[in-house]
């Protein structure tokens, strides 16, 4: 495999990933509580370790596939490993179009009801940078249904990649999956509120869903032609 | 059956809350004051010939009331446990 096209890969894994809303979803739940309680100041820095918290998740699990790969499956995914994932990658496109979102006037995802308020109940209770770091990989780690084939799948691009990419391509991925809270946080920065931000959700909620969906689909269809073929 | 709680009636955890909420969609303190000072007028005079109110009750009037004076607030409140 060229190093163009696992580089090609990994951004389409990334932009699929970023498309995920839980993370983004409890950034905003924290900039809520965080506001109301707390200066801006150390509401900046709570996000910042969220922020932080949902990008060490993914490093730490791209890594660790990496090496589950390299080790158990001689450095390559073997093809019927990439057809599951595709696999996955079909079922997850159905679930963001059928399931993700609960119906109705909100961006309610698919979790169970005890944990989302978990997740609110912490967002609340998050007063230091250790508490919001949690929250970050908590967050992240909760979309692991949807995420993990996404993990072996950009883990395996790495693999292929020369080795001097490699690093720099883990940390490029990263990078690309927390692009959303990036975005969010530098709108807050600029004065924006949270509210023109979830209000912005709900508007194109439909959107959303239509283009989560559609990556994964996109991404089945690249792997199967690219890296199965 | 699951067992109901009940909490006693207070003004200023009405208006304490409200504060809250405009303070995290950065409303500016004088105005976020008064906001919540207008909203635990209306709930007092709202729930001053109630025995019980429900929540549920009370937050729609907290909602209307607020709506009022600042509909993208009123939104965050209305909305604060629909994010995901």
């Amino acid at each position: 495999m060229s190093d163009l096209l696992c580089i090609a890969t990994i951004i389409l894994v990334g932009i699929v990933q970023a498309s995920l809303q839980l993370s983004l979803g409890g950034l905003i739940l924290l900039y809520h509580a965080s506001m109301g309680h707390h200066r801006r100041r150390k509401t900046r820095f709570l996000a910042r370790h969220y922020i932080i918290g949902a990008a060490v998740i993914s490093f730490l699990m791209v890594c660790t596939i990496g090496f589950i790969i390299s080790t158990i499956f001689n450095g390559a995914l073997r093809t019927e490993y990439l057809v599951i994932c595709v696999g996955i990658f079909v079922a997850s496109a159905l679930i963001m179009w059928l399931f993700y979102y609960r119906r109705g006037k909100s961006t309610e995802l698919w979790l169970p009801r005890s944990f989302t308020r978990f997740i609110q109940r912490r967002a609340k209770a998050t007063n230091d940078n250790i508490e919001a770091f949690s929250l970050g990989l908590l967050s992240s780690f909760a979309e692991m249904p949807l995420s993990i084939a996404l993990y072996f799948v950009v883990a395996n691009c790495i693999l292929n990649l020369s080795a001097q990419y490699q690093i720099a391509a883990v940390l490029g991925y990263t990078l690309l999956s927390v692009v959303p809270l990036l975005i969010l946080k530098l709108r807050v920065k600029s004065g924006k509120n949270v509210v023109e931000v979830q209000q912005w959700r709900l508007r194109n909620k439909a959107f959303a869903r239509i283009i989560s969906g559609s990556g994964f689909l996109v991404l089945a269809a690249f792997v199967t032609v690219y890296w199965i073929f | 059956m699951k067992k109901k709680i009940t909490y006693e009636y207070s003004s200023r955890g009405i208006q304490q809350n409200v504060l809250r909420y405009a303070r995290s969609q950065n409303v500016p303190e004088n105005w976020a004051k008064q906001i919540a000072e207008r909203v635990s007028k209306a709930t007092d005079a709202w729930i001053a010939d109630k025995d019980t109110v429900t929540e549920e009750d009370l937050r729609r009037i907290i909602y209307n009331e607020i709506k009022i004076l600042d509909p993208d607030l009123a939104f965050a409140y209305k909305n604060h446990d629909k994010i995901i």
